[in-house]
């Protein structure tokens, strides 16, 4: 508090404040996690905001065997998984190429890939239909994997770029004299360096990744291929009417994940979606 | 380093290249010339010349949808922004526990909007009987259907999404604000500034970019406004959240006019330039 030089009262205050904040930022999870583990007498009888009597786990139970959220979960990860290597596997390589080799269209082609920041999602997505229509993608992983990479890759060969630069070109020369050409280069030195840039573009994208809703809403029409959010209002519209207590714990499974990974990558994640957000 | 072979560069950066181009900028390009066809999506492309954007003018659903969209950019915008520079002067004014506190107001962000959508149905449902409504009526009053009245459903959708992604901006404000140079504040308050003067004058003024570089992810989030109204009100009621994003999409995906929804799309491509520009533009003014 000394960098605000604030009275007792001030403190006081502010700290009232922080309080309010967190319990609004925080309470709609805490919410449904403690609603999950009501009866259906307790969701039927109490209060909304009660508090339940005890443990009840029947409705994830109910959840797990009365719908396909463990398939809608693999789905989700099969496609979190694809995604996230594909963009790193096509980002890296390109970055590379346009912050370390020599050559003279390397800021334009920079450029080029930047414009893309600028350009919705749904400006693309008619055409992109009809495309995987055609060629039977639809209802098949590549469907929301493809896109997602392709929207991605701006972002993180910009992100890739920022980083590399700042990669000392004496020691990619010291490799060279080595006789190690740049395919080498790039492997054993410079994507190993850049290690603490491939943990932020795979956190930053993990999260969007495993939230997507447009594509997999669009393309992924079977129940089999649904992943987690779409398979959620699926499970939500069937169930949400008459089953409160089931359709809670269903929302829980599905935000548990990002929950985990953020409980032990909580920095990085913040810095991770702030540092994307800030350079769109 | 130099490369052995002119060619090398292009061999790293080919795969890249043919993903970003065939799926982004190609598909983008389709989209404009669709724009000028009339197609249903699955019959014949027939060239229509300008019929669509002149039934674009006309559209009152569209008007009704752009209206909606400035109502959710600007409210959204302002909420988001006071939400997080809030959030961000809080943390930045304390020493312990700021760590705990951001990461438990950052929460909402990295929740689907699905999730939050679902959570929120059930937090404001009326009947069983959510939360919210539950609140209002231990203070008496009577409990609304916020999300299915006509008057309310646009601002609550509005502030929805704006909960979700207000931590970002917290997050951005507050890695702003502990930038600012200590000797700066110092100064200030050597110069007999309280502390609010110090926060208004010194270190508001200090994080002036910062606030246009919100301002464009915010005016660019908003103009594609999407998951929060399509989940939850489907723009209903009639279309009181209707948004141009949602509107596009169910023209081209629940009415299969896919010619006329290529328009709307490159309407929203051109929306969300202008915008940026006019930003930035500002931004110029602001820093000369």
């Amino acid at each position: 508090m000394e960098t605000l030089q604030a009275g007792k009262k001030t403190k006081i205050i502010f700290l009232i404040f922080i309080i309010f904040f967190v319990v609004l930022q925080s309470y709609p999870v805490f919410w449904v996690l403690i609603a999950s583990l009501k009866t259906p007498e307790e969701i039927a009888g109490s209060a909304p905001y009660a508090l339940p009597g005890s443990f009840y786990l029947g409705n994830y139970i109910k959840a797990f065997t009365q719908s396909s959220l463990v398939r809608y979960f693999l789905n989700s990860v099969v496609v979190a998984i694809c995604t996230l290597f594909g963009i790193v596997v096509l980002s890296a390589p390109a970055a590379y190429a346009i912050s370390k080799i020599r050559f003279k269209q390397s800021e334009k082609v920079l450029t080029f890939f930047l414009l893309g920041m600028m350009i919705p999602t749904f400006s693309c997505l008619i055409p992109m239909f009809q495309t995987y229509n055609t060629l039977g993608l639809r209802n098949t992983y590549a469907a929301v994997i493809l896109p997602q990479i392709g929207f991605s890759l701006p972002m993180c060969i910009f992100l890739y770029v920022g980083f590399m630069k700042y990669i000392p070109n004496e020691l990619l020369e010291a490799g060279a004299i080595d006789g190690a050409g740049n395919f080498r280069i790039f492997r054993q030195i410079v994507f190993p360096m850049a290690k603490n840039s491939t943990v932020t573009v795979v956190i930053y994208n993990f999260v969007s990744i495993w939230n997507e809703f447009t594509y997999a809403n669009t393309f992924m029409t079977k129940d089999e291929m649904k992943t987690l959010p779409i398979g959620l209002n699926a499970f939500v519209g069937e169930m949400g009417r008459r089953d409160w207590g089931a359709t809670f714990s269903a929302i829980v499974i599905a935000i548990l994940p990002t929950i985990i990974v953020y409980f032990f990558l909580n920095k990085q994640v913040m810095e991770g979606m702030a540092a994307g957000a800030v350079k769109s | 380093m130099k490369p052995k072979r002119k060619i090398e560069p292009w061999l790293f950066l080919l795969p890249a290249l043919v993903v970003y181009v065939s799926i982004v900028l190609f598909p983008m390009l389709q989209t404009i010339g669709y724009s000028f066809m009339d197609w249903n999506g699955i019959g014949e492309k027939t060239f229509a010349g300008l019929k669509n954007y002149s039934r674009m003018l006309s559209d009152k659903n569209l008007r009704t949808a752009f209206l909606n969209n400035m109502f959710f950019l600007l409210l959204g915008t302002v909420f988001q922004m006071f939400m997080g520079l809030l959030m961000a002067t809080l943390l930045s004014g304390i020493k312990k526990g700021s760590n705990l506190f951001r990461v438990l107001y950052f929460i909402p962000c990295i929740i689907s909007s699905m999730a939050v959508c679902k959570i929120f149905e059930k937090l404001l449902s009326v009947q069983p009987l959510g939360v919210i409504p539950a609140l209002m009526k231990l203070m008496h009053l009577k409990p609304i259907a916020f999300l299915s009245d006509f008057k309310y459903a646009l601002t609550w959708v509005t502030l929805i999404d704006g909960y979700k992604f207000c931590g970002l901006y917290m997050v951005i404000f507050y890695a702003a604000l502990m930038n600012v140079s200590k000797d700066t504040i110092e100064a200030a308050y050597i110069d007999g500034c309280n502390w609010i003067q110090a926060y208004f004058f010194v270190k508001l003024p200090a994080i002036k970019n910062m606030f246009f570089v919100v301002l464009v992810i915010l005016v660019n989030g908003c103009l594609k406004g999407f998951d929060v109204s399509y989940i939850l009100t489907g723009g209903g009621p009639g279309n009181a959240t209707e948004l141009v994003a949602t509107y596009m999409y169910k023209t081209a995906f629940s009415m299969s006019n896919f010619g006329y929804g290529s328009t709307l799309a490159v309407f929203i491509l051109i929306e969300s330039l202008i915008a940026v520009g006019i930003v930035k533009l500002i931004q110029k003014k602001f820093s000369d």
